[in-house]
């Protein structure tokens, strides 16, 4: 693309430094909340890489994968919390 | 025309980015469960959908537009239920407040003595 997204890239560098942050808090614990916490940051921060990436490569064919992995994140926190507590309500 | 709406999204991307950095910052930086799922539950659904919303605006497209449309709304509704189920979630298997956390109000769900068997492994 010949106009300048320098922007995009400045937001695709955070969001890279915050997947770096979630997987610290993900390997520091201290419980199995925390790293849960941690992992649900993650999946929303891949979802906006996505979106960075695909504006920055000119190819928006992506935001099929941001509709589908918004609802995957979804379920996969549902699911989590669930086991949790180990599948009890 | 064009040029103003890539200079909006892009600002709209990076400040997207920025609120996601700050539940990044809190997520590492406050002390238990609770206040960590706090930060991260009520940040990432403004941060992904200004980031999202930026970027249609960057590569505009009415097919984009829906679907990220509909991204953003599932995104807000499913972050803030999310987060209630898994602080829910995290009450019921024990997890330990933070010593100066007052949570007399939930003594009727923990028992007396607060969560049961902390879960610090």
């Amino acid at each position: 693309m010949s106009t300048a997204l320098i922007g995009i890239d400045i937001a695709f560098a955070l969001c890279a430094v915050v997947a770096l942050l979630s997987v610290v808090r993900i390997v520091r614990g201290p419980d199995r909340g925390s790293r849960l916490v941690g992992a649900e940051l993650l999946t929303v921060t891949v979802i906006g890489l996505i979106a960075l990436g695909g504006v920055r490569s000119g190819n928006t064919s992506t935001f099929d994968l941001v509709l589908v992995v918004t609802m995957a994140a979804f379920l996969a926190a549902v699911s989590l919390a669930r086991a949790l507590v180990g599948g009890a309500r | 025309m064009t040029g103003f709406l890539t200079v909006l999204g892009q600002v709209l991307a990076v400040a997207g980015a920025g609120v996601l950095l700050l539940a990044a910052i809190g997520l590492l930086r406050f002390a238990d469960f609770y206040m960590r799922a706090s930060a991260v539950a009520t940040a990432t659904g403004v941060g992904i959908s200004l980031i999202i919303i930026g970027s249609v605006l960057v590569a505009p497209g009415v097919a984009d537009a829906v679907k990220a449309a509909v991204a953003v709304v599932l995104q807000l509704v499913t972050s803030a239920a999310g987060g209630i189920m898994l602080a829910r979630c995290a009450l019921l298997s024990g997890h330990r407040f933070s010593p100066d956390t007052d949570s007399a109000a939930l003594r009727s769900v923990t028992g007396p003595r607060g969560p049961a068997q902390g879960d610090d492994g």
